[in-house]
């Protein structure tokens, strides 16, 4: 049997702040407990070096405003460098799986990055997405999210992508950052019922996700194929966890590796450092490497500790249900949306940047091509309490995109270029030329990744 | 007067250095079933060209420890583990006779789960029973908090007081429960043969009045005094290779990327210097395919040496790997890669005709002719040498990184020399460093680079301190020293580091090696601040200091 790749990159000279929970202490103890077990010594792991992802990896994701050095820092370049290198491994099959527990984490960072939200700057699983379908060819790919908290960052970026399967369970956004990922979250127009969320009740068990797992996560997958599953695998579900409510343990997180057999697993949140962080990284990567996890389990805990209630259940049951419709529906409605919305499809809303206090408003124009998945036009005004304004239009051509489209965004970027008064950046992201562009337009400065 | 003995497994090399040049040199087979003898013969030998009496400095090197082990020839030796939650139990299973426990520690050394005196008192009579008289005793995180190790230690020595005991945290405590288990067992299984080696050799030192101070050669390249070796037999395995690496850097000096290659009869091993510092292997030493605790050079052998036989099959050229005799200008029945040499170099090695007669009636009946067998060979040789070089400098470069730091600047070994040692070498190397297009050197002594490797070896001392505020407790990973920490003392990193080096200064004081604490230098230096909700309430740090292999003050580098 093939072994399992595995980066483990602490960053341990990182933090977002000294007091902040992605801080150098965070996967401290997880250090500890992988060292003395010996787990680099197994001849199931494989373990790798991290490298920097290059900037244009970056860019074929991201319209970082102004530019990508303003939103990154090194430690960024190495987590999302990781996750290219257990792709590369997964890909080349010189192993079966892999996991890059890494951080800083991604899941929070959508396509536009004017800062921080969720202790997230940019999107590690995206990146690693578009690196597999340019390097690969790859293009129907799955990403199951296991964090608690919502994945509004990677399910805005594949909000129009057919290709792209999303799916996250996390507790309920009426009870947690970010406050979205709703049942009515499905889709763009032209991919609805790609994006599948799971809002959990707060205090749902192993035996409540489990359930989710087995009647609606590995159904879908079943039926929706992808060429790569990749678990964007937060740990704050766990009972500890200091930022959320929910009760899995490292055994639940175990299970759902081992059932859900992801390609490639990156490390999302998960922040009670001690108690939970050591041993459900441990249980990850046994389930990944196919090693017995019988044995494993936290200190303090006890396998009737916690008990889902009848009402919750329930609860859950209608919900997979619901939600299997959703995706089963999903080319009907597509099919609608056609004729509902001819030509273009145009919609509003506003992102708040926790971390950093930014207020932005976003405007985004598709258009609803018949042979592809549609270029997009995004204008987009933020206030950053230190840069000021920015007001930036963002052309996107997607990865499997049409000429029609290519070219027609082409000369979109070509005349917003010239927009002075209008827009101090225009970038234009042509994801089938793989170039990205980027323009000052005071300075009538261009840059070419 | 310094003396040096590598006692290899095919030869034993020994040296008189005067401080300036090697003044003697003898060479022997090494007897594998008596190495004690070898040894000693090695040393009248070298005896008669000095008097005893200006001797002051003796350094072994001896593979007694590895043959033990790699012949299986030990006495039945019992483990008993506390592995608590984590790997499967039967990942420990690893040797005979092991018996898990209960009672675990987690990562910041807190009891987890109590020991059960029933079941060990169970466990060690069964062990009584079978006749065995070594026990290994270890636990997951014992380097953390060794209190139970010792509860074990103290219940089987209540119970069978002539029980000969080993613990974990006191002989690796590193991070790392699999390698502390094999560790600690081979070294309780061959304390008590290595104990009576060292008193033969201290009766047989007395015996020819000499008084000079004794060390033995370690995988990582620096001493011990040998008295101080019983309680840590497995620190000489693989002490060969390090004699050798240690003489080529004592031969050159150069503070250069150098890649030393010590090719002898049968294999030719490898082994690289950064800035002319030994690289350690990043996993420690191998044993019988176990990783261990056990510090060692990074060593890549290859069955490749100047003994090792050329043939012709079908048509094409092959140079074997298992050594069949020696060259044919020695006398050897076929020829090897040292003839081929030999011919095409016009080396005059032994008798040279030898080799170009060997050759010729190698090709007969073949349609190669003499020159592209000998260009074919040389091709081979270079080939299958620069691929385990160009390797392993790889494997090294692709080494895991765990800080943003390491992974910006990332690592790069650019090969400067190529220093040859060992038989062979003058032959090979050169032709190797001009495919590679780097400088070369075959040092003077070249041949016996290993014994005086082993004489002008400094000792070294290599220790992780832990310490852990908010719990209150430092601990190191030499000995299980420990010690508790002044509630409410406010550390800072300038403290840890003293802390760090006084323990190092103590130490060194035990092992006579007081004179080098001034010498030492930090290696690693990590300070987490310990935060819950959003107050800091402790901090843990790992700090890292060694005195590195070296040299003897004394030691300036060889005249010719």
């Amino acid at each position: 049997m093939k072994p399992t790749a595995l980066i483990f990159f602490p960053a341990f000279d990182w933090a977002i702040s000294p007091t902040h929970p992605e801080r150098e202490e965070r996967l401290l103890y997880t250090r500890d407990q992988i060292f003395e077990e010996g787990i680099m010594d197994l001849p199931q792991i494989r373990e790798y070096k991290p490298r920097m992802a290059a900037y244009k990896d970056i860019a074929r994701v991201h319209f970082c405003v102004p530019d990508i050095d303003a939103q990154i820092t090194e430690a960024h370049l190495v987590s999302a460098g990781s996750a290219l290198v257990i792709a590369d491994a997964v890909m080349t099959g010189e192993v079966a799986n892999g996991f890059a527990l890494v951080r800083p984490p991604g899941h929070h960072a959508m396509t536009v990055a004017h800062g921080n939200r969720g202790f997230c700057n940019i999107n590690n699983e995206a990146i690693m997405v578009e690196y597999l379908r340019k390097k690969y060819g790859l293009r129907k790919i799955a990403i199951v999210d296991t964090d608690v908290h919502h994945g509004d960052g990677t399910q805005e970026i594949f909000w129009h992508d057919p290709d792209i399967l999303f799916i996250s369970f996390h507790q309920d956004g009426r009870t947690l950052y970010p406050g979205t990922g709703f049942i009515e979250e499905l889709g763009g127009p032209l991919a609805h019922g790609s994006t599948i969320n799971v809002p959990l009740p707060p205090r749902t068990t192993d035996v409540g996700i489990h359930y989710v797992l087995d009647n609606l996560v590995l159904p879908i997958l079943a039926e929706f194929k992808p060429e790569l599953v990749v678990n964007s695998a937060g740990q704050d579900n766990h009972y500890s966890d200091p930022l959320a409510n929910m009760c899995f343990s490292a055994q639940g997180y175990a299970v759902l590796n081992s059932k859900l057999a992801p390609d490639v697993a990156v490390l999302e949140g998960g922040y009670s450092v001690e108690t939970a962080l050591p041993y459900v990284n441990l249980g990850i990567i046994m389930a990944m490497a196919g090693i017995d996890y019988s044995n494993l389990r936290e200190p303090d805990y006890s396998p009737t500790q916690f008990k889902e209630s009848p009402r919750n259940m329930e609860y859950i049951k209608e919900l997979v249900n619901t939600q299997l419709a959703n995706f089963r529906g999903r080319e009907e409605v597509i099919k609608a949306n056609r004729l509902k919305y001819p030509g273009d499809y145009t919609y509003y809303k506003k992102i708040f940047y926790d971390t950093d206090g930014i207020h932005e408003e976003q405007s985004t124009q598709l258009h609803m091509c018949e042979h592809c998945a549609g270029y997009r036009v995004s204008k987009s005004t933020a206030q950053h309490p230190r840069w000021g304004l920015n007001r930036v239009l963002c052309v996107s051509v997607p990865t499997y995109g049409c000429p029609e489209c290519q070219a027609q965004a082409q000369r979109i970027y070509a005349e917003k270029c010239k927009e002075v008064r209008n827009f101090n950046y225009v970038y234009l992201q042509d994801r089938v030329s793989d170039v990205y562009r980027c323009t000052d337009t005071a300075l009538s400065l261009e840059t070419v990744l | 007067m310094l003396i040096g003995i590598d006692v290899g497994g095919t030869f034993t090399d020994g040296v008189i250095f005067d401080g300036k040049t090697v003044t003697a040199v003898v060479k022997h087979p090494t007897n594998n079933l008596d190495l004690k003898n070898t040894l000693l013969q090695v040393l009248d030998e070298l005896l008669a060209e000095v008097n005893p009496k200006d001797i002051h400095r003796i350094v072994l090197s001896t593979t007694l420890v590895t043959n033990m082990l790699a012949t299986g020839n030990v006495e039945r030796t019992a483990l008993l583990l506390m592995p608590g939650p984590g790997l499967p139990l039967d990942t420990y299973r690893i040797f005979d006779d092991t018996y898990l426990l209960k009672g675990s520690i987690d990562f910041r050394g807190r009891k987890t789960e109590a020991l059960d005196r029933k079941e060990i008192e169970k466990a060690v009579s069964q062990i009584q029973v079978q006749g065995i008289r070594k026990i290994a005793v270890v636990g997951k995180f014992s380097n953390r908090n060794s209190e139970y190790e010792k509860e074990v230690q103290k219940i089987i020595l209540d119970l069978f007081p002539a029980m000969e005991i080993s613990i974990g945290s006191e002989t690796a405590g590193q991070l790392n429960f699999l390698r502390r288990i094999v560790t600690t067992y081979y070294s309780v299984m061959t304390q008590s043969v290595w104990e009576s080696f060292i008193i033969e050799i201290e009766k047989a030192l007395q015996a020819r009045e000499i008084a000079a101070e004794v060390a033995v050669l370690k995988a990582d390249g620096g001493t011990m005094p040998l008295r101080l070796s019983r309680y840590k037999p497995c620190e000489t395995v693989f002490s060969g290779p390090a004699a050798s690496t240690m003489g080529a850097v004592a031969l050159v000096m150069k503070p250069r990327n150098t890649v030393v290659l010590d090719i002898g009869g049968t294999t030719s091993d490898i082994s690289l210097l950064i800035d002319g510092h030994p690289l350690y292997a990043s996993k420690g030493a191998r044993i019988g395919g176990h990783y261990t605790h056990i510090n060692a050079f990074s060593v890549r052998s290859l069955p490749l040496g100047g003994d090792s036989p050329i043939l012709i099959n079908n048509g094409e050229i092959c140079v074997e790997t298992k050594r069949l005799g020696s060259a044919a200008c020695f006398g050897g029945d076929q020829p090897t890669v040292t003839d081929v040499y030999n011919h095409k170099y016009m080396l005059g090695i032994g008798q040279q005709s030898e080799s170009s007669a060997s050759l010729t009636g190698l090709i007969q009946g073949s349609e190669l002719d003499i020159e592209r067998l000998c260009t074919g060979v040389e091709t081979i040789v270079l080939e299958r040498l620069q691929a385990a070089i160009e390797q392993m400098l790889q494997e090294w470069e692709n080494e895991p990184a765990y800080r943003v730091w390491e992974v910006v600047h990332g690592r790069k070994f650019d090969v400067q020399e190529i220093i040859g040692i060992g038989a062979a070498s003058p032959a090979i190397v050169p032709h190797l460093a001009q495919r590679m297009q780097v400088e070369c050197t075959i040092p003077a002594y070249a041949s016996v680079a290993n014994a005086l490797g082993a004489c002008v070896a400094r000792p070294t001392l290599s220790l992780k301190l832990h310490i852990d505020t908010q719990s209150g407790y430092y601990v190191l990973d030499q000995d299980g020293r420990k010690g508790s920490l002044p509630a409410g003392r406010n550390l800072q990193m300038q403290d840890a580091r003293e802390l760090a080096l006084q323990n190092l200064a103590e130490i060194a004081k035990l092992r006579g090696m007081d004179e080098y604490s001034a010498d030492a230098e930090f290696y690693l230096e990590e300070q987490f601040n310990v935060i819950r909700g959003w107050d800091t309430v402790g901090k843990i740090f790992d700090i890292g200091i060694q005195i590195a292999p070296g040299f003897i003050k004394e030691y300036q580098g060889v005249s010719r």
